[in-house]
């Protein structure tokens, strides 16, 4: 039985507009993640793409015969360019100079592509229909379509399918219209045997980019970043993302920030300056992670300091740190500095057959996230540590929230005292962490703190360091499992409460 | 433009498209149907020895020299009865050794990356009453003291790291190895009454007042109610238990091709509760199922027993003859390097060899006694080590120490690494072990008869059932054909005559050592073997 022709024209206006706006969602949703501020990307994206359907409006009054047969090949055209386009732009981002020309490029074609359908299928229906009841026909086929697309799209396409797979579903539904219209004029339409060929490549092509778009995904993890990327790379270790918004740089390692350029001097005056500052003359100063040099930035700060050592696993992130213009700024060019050696290894090894001493020691990995960085946090490794600190010297260890993780940050508190440290527990505000903690870990008697801090300081002074120094009610010490080798109690604290937390 | 080129230009941009968007998708899916060549040896024990042994050898021994003790065997037995000697006795001692290296079956290898075992790869924690053993860690300085209620601190870089032990199952990477992902109640429940009677095993005691399950297993309890259990395959056992669980008879075979290269229906009930109910070690700084491991595996430890063992170590050194002439035993042997003979005058000899060279070595000494040797059985052993990129990436617990497959005929890979204290290591390096349990003519000939190629691909495709892409990792593949990988302890074997018969002294001058001698081929056995031989040496 053949379906009215009538019937399946207006179904495939229905179906042109849905996947036409569905396209434009999917432009304008990329575009904000992968650019930020939403507002100026939805509306060039929603302007552009409006154009564009005008120009392909105005281009259609070149198409005077075989009107079906360019129906059916906009309609194939269509579900390529639109059915690619988000993967496209993934693909694309970071590895073009002018990724906004490539967006607005795309947007352009589909809106162009679209354009032309609308005024086609009604000169193809011109002769079915009174003028009246055709222009009410699919003008209502039309937005019918647009609002279940925009409903659908953030309800059940984003959340569901993801914005790739979105792309190709809709690239799919056009293919496969064009295709039924190819079987249902087969009669009718000239280059019948081009147009199916067509039709049936891009549907095969179409399927392969529906089945593989976990790993296309997998190439970029730009969807995560909340600001533009200025820079990213993978090193061997880790892929090292900056971005950049009016306020602010972020730095990203596989993802988790590092730091923001407008609160780190809170986390770094705080990791670095209790301790140091009650060093008395401290000489040498080794510092474990902390490649982005701005720890080092505050320990130059002591003119007494001789040499500082730097071992940090990624070569990447050192020589970042040292090159790049914005982010030697920030650190002040620590890490070009004469008296700075940096040193990229693992720093386990290193510590383990290093017979140098130092009078202080600054400990700033990554979050005890995994079994590999959980060993830098085991009393294995700190008592390997104790063996590296002068005497009348100290560590400092970053050990993550404190309001958290409370059991992770007093796993680290009591690991360090079942190696025999004596320590002294603190945290600080930093806003784009929340309550951050630190320990101040002496390998005898704790030293006493010299709360005269440098008055260049933004934020340590006396009375803000006594402060940091005071647990409140909601965040007492308390007793946990001491961190080994044989059971990365810590890891498994980590875990649990961050995804807590998260969750 | 005119209509015509419009019309070709829109179709040939069309095509432009979608031959554009064909091939990006089209890139992926290719070449992953082209099997990759491997890199690789094929390693084994010394064919040649083998071979000059069965073709016999007819030297006449150029010189003469004369030991105390001669010790036949340079593997974890003989070592530890050499070690025993050179700590309580002023005997000369000579071992002698075929292969090129110590250390038996405990042996190891090396690469850029890591070092890795070709043989047993760890050491559970010892029961606190196996001193002899204690003190030899302590040696070792895999004890470094004891707190205050006398508990041993273990080495903490010899201690396994966590995460130990994982088990892909049900498409996913479960902690621990005893089946619980997706697993259904009906079976968990099994599996708790199992280990419920496993640890009332553990305490049990016979009328004697001893363990009923110990290390070493002559400690062991006499009581019949136990020792029976020698006499039911473990088979049997579970299902006189009703203990009928597919996930648990899994488990529990693992556990006995584990140690004993056997399958539920070839292994002693006694010896398989025995793997369960035998260990009660405690500790001050670790909890009581960890185990003492090493990138390069029982090879560690064999090397810190060499260097107890004394000074005159011969390896490459065949044994194909013995006599005993007065009184006097003549060992002659061939140095394989040079090919010169020599022959050994010792007053005692201690052999620390697997059953069928004892019984080869024994052909002319008429007072040895009758033994079966056909109930001495052996289970082949493939290792593989692999270097890999990296090892894939699975949902679930991270890699860990031992990766075991639930449903696969192996028994998982070790990550060798896992004892360095480098978080990120450039290349992976892992352990793949595969006992062989079918005891068929045919399958015995092929373990002889497979070439590299077809272990390397029997290798891919058992880790390829947790790791779909491992074969893009791969960059070196070895394999090490063990023939007599270990004793299995079959039926009847362990409490059996025949055994005990083998282990007996001969007139007083040949001692034997080896664990094959206590039927579970595990180091403490080795290790208190070679003590026992030692001891009758010096006391008779």
């Amino acid at each position: 039985m053949r379906i009215n022709v009538q019937v399946l024209l207006l179904f495939s206006v229905f179906v042109v507009a849905t996947c036409g706006l569905v396209y434009e969602l999917v432009a304008g949703t990329l575009a904000s993640y992968l650019l930020g501020d939403s507002v100026t990307q939805f509306s060039t994206i929603i302007g552009v793409y409006l154009f564009s359907m005008g120009i392909g409006s105005y281009l259609s009054r070149f198409f005077n015969r075989n009107l079906i047969a360019w129906f059916i090949q906009v309609e194939v055209l269509v579900a390529v360019v639109g059915g690619f386009s988000s993967t496209l732009l993934f693909l694309l981002f970071d590895r073009v100079a002018s990724f906004q020309m490539v967006l607005y490029l795309l947007v352009s074609l589909t809106g162009i592509l679209v354009g032309l359908e609308i005024p086609l299928i009604m000169r193809i229906l011109e002769d079915r229909f009174e003028f009246k009841e055709l222009v009410s026909k699919v003008f209502t086929f039309d937005y019918i379509g647009a609002l279940l697309a925009s409903v659908i799209f953030p309800l059940l396409l984003v959340p569901h399918l993801g914005l790739l797979r979105t792309s190709f579903f809709f690239g799919l539904l056009n293919a496969g219209v064009a295709l039924w219209l190819c079987f249902y004029f087969s009669k009718e339409v000239k280059w019948i045997h081009f147009l199916r060929i067509s039709c049936v490549a891009s549907i095969v092509a179409l399927v392969a980019g529906f089945v593989l778009s976990d790993r296309i995904l997998a190439f970029t993890e730009s969807l995560s970043y909340a600001d533009k990327i200025i820079y990213s790379v993978q090193s061997p270790y880790q892929k090292i993302v900056l971005t950049k918004n009016e306020r602010e740089f972020r730095l990203f390692l596989n993802g988790n920030l590092q730091f923001s350029s407008s609160d780190e001097y809170r986390y770094h005056e705080a990791l670095v300056h209790p301790g140091l500052n009650s060093v008395k003359y401290p000489k040498k100063v080794l510092v474990l992670g902390g490649g982005d040099g701005l720890a080092v930035r505050e320990i130059l700060r002591y003119p007494s300091v001789e040499k500082v050592v730097l071992v940090d696993l990624d070569q990447a992130v050192t020589k970042l740190f040292a090159s790049h213009e914005v982010l030697k700024n920030l650190n002040q060019g620590a890490l070009l500095s004469k008296k700075v050696q940096v040193i990229n290894t693992d720093a386990f090894q290193w510590l383990k057959t290093s017979q140098e001493q130092f009078d202080f020691v600054v400990i700033d990995f990554p979050d005890p996230a995994n079994y590999a960085i959980g060993k830098l946090y085991s009393n294995t490794f700190y008592k390997v540590l104790r063996q590296a600190i002068a005497p009348g010297g100290a560590a400092v260890i970053q050990a993550t929230s404190p309001f958290v993780a409370p059991n992770a940050y007093w796993c680290v508190v009591n690991t360090l005292v079942s190696c025999g440290f004596t320590t002294l527990p603190y945290h600080a505000h930093v806003p784009s962490f929340g309550d951050w903690g630190f320990v101040l870990a002496s390998p005898d008697k704790m030293l006493p703190v010299n709360g005269q801090f440098m008055p260049q300081l933004r934020f340590l002074d006396q009375a803000t360091f006594e402060q940091m120094r005071t647990f409140p009610k909601d965040m007492p010490a308390r007793q946990t499992e001491v961190n080994k080798l044989n059971n990365q109690a810590l890891v498994r604290y980590f875990e649990d409460e961050w995804a807590h937390y998260i969750n | 433009m005119k209509a015509e080129e419009r019309r070709r230009f829109l179709k040939q941009s069309a095509l432009a498209l979608g031959g554009l968007a064909l091939a990006g998708t089209a890139l992926p899916g290719c070449g992953t149907e082209e099997t990759k060549q491997v890199a690789g040896r094929l390693f084994g024990p010394s064919f040649k020895a083998g071979h000059l042994l069965r073709t016999g050898i007819r030297k006449v021994p150029a010189r003469t020299q004369e030991v105390d003790v001669v010790i036949i065997g340079g593997g974890v037995s003989g070592l530890s009865a050499a070690r025993w000697l050179q700590k309580n006795s002023e005997q000369r001692v000579c071992l002698l050794e075929l292969e090129d290296r110590t250390g038996g079956n405990s042996q190891s290898g090396k690469n850029a990356h890591s070092a890795f075992p070709w043989g047993a790869h760890y050491l559970p924690l010892p029961n606190n009453s196996n001193t002899q053993l204690l003190r030899f860690l302590e040696e070792a300085k895999l004890i470094t003291g004891y707190d205050a209620a006398g508990l041993p601190l273990y080495n903490e870089y010899h201690l396994c790291f966590d995460p130990e032990e994982r088990l892909f199952i049900n498409g996913y990477w479960q902690e621990g190895l005893v089946p619980n992902w997706s697993v259904p109640p009906a079976d968990l429940q099994q599996i708790d009454r199992f280990q419920a009677l496993m640890d009332e095993m553990k305490q049990a005691k016979g009328a004697d007042g001893r363990f009923a399950f110990d290390i070493p297993l002559a400690h062991s309890s006499s009581d019949d109610q136990f020792r029976q259990l020698d006499q039911l395959t473990m088979q049997d056992w579970l299902q006189k238990q009703n203990l009928t669980s597919t996930y648990l008879s899994w488990y529990v075979e693992y556990c006995c091709l584990d140690d004993f290269g056997g399958t539920l229906a070839q292994t002693s009930a006694w010896a398989a509760i025995h793997y369960f109910a035998a260990r009660r070690a405690q500790a001050a700084n670790s909890d009581a199922h960890r185990v003492l491991t090493w990138p390069q595996g029982n090879h560690w430890l064999a090397e810190r027993l060499r260097e107890q063992a004394g000074p005159d170590l011969r390896t490459g050194s065949l044994v194909y003859n013995l006599e005993v002439a007065d009184d006097k035993i003549v060992v002659d042997y061939l140095d394989l390097a040079t090919d010169e003979a020599t022959r050994l005058m010792a007053k005692k000899c201690v052999m620390a060899t697997p059953q069928f060279v004892r019984e080869r070595l024994l052909a002319k000494v008429p007072a040895a006694p009758k033994v079966n040797s056909r109930i001495f059985t052996y289970a082949p052993w493939v290792v593989a080590n692999l270097t890999l990129n990296q090892v894939p990436a699975g949902k679930g617990i991270p890699l860990s120490w031992d990766n075991v497959i639930y449903g696969s005929s192996s028994l998982g890979y070790v990550n060798a690494q896992h004892q360095s204290v480098v978080g990120f290591p450039d290349k992976q390096v892992i352990t793949f072990y595969y006992p062989i349990p079918d005891t068929s003519p045919a399958s015995r000939q092929a373990v002889f008869t497979r070439k590299r190629e077809d272990w390397t691909e029997l290798v891919l495709q058992e880790l390829e059932k947790a790791h779909p892409s491992i074969r893009e990792e791969v960059e070196q593949l070895d394999v090490w054909v063990w023939g007599h990988g270990m004793i299995k302890p079959t039926p009847g074997f362990i409490w059996g005559p025949d055994r005990e018969a083998a282990a007996q002294p001969i007139q007083n001058k040949i001692a034997f050592a080896h664990s094959d001698l206590s039927g579970i081929s595990i180091f403490e056995e080795a290790f208190y073997k070679g003590i026992k031989a030692a001891q009758q040496i010096l006391t008779s």
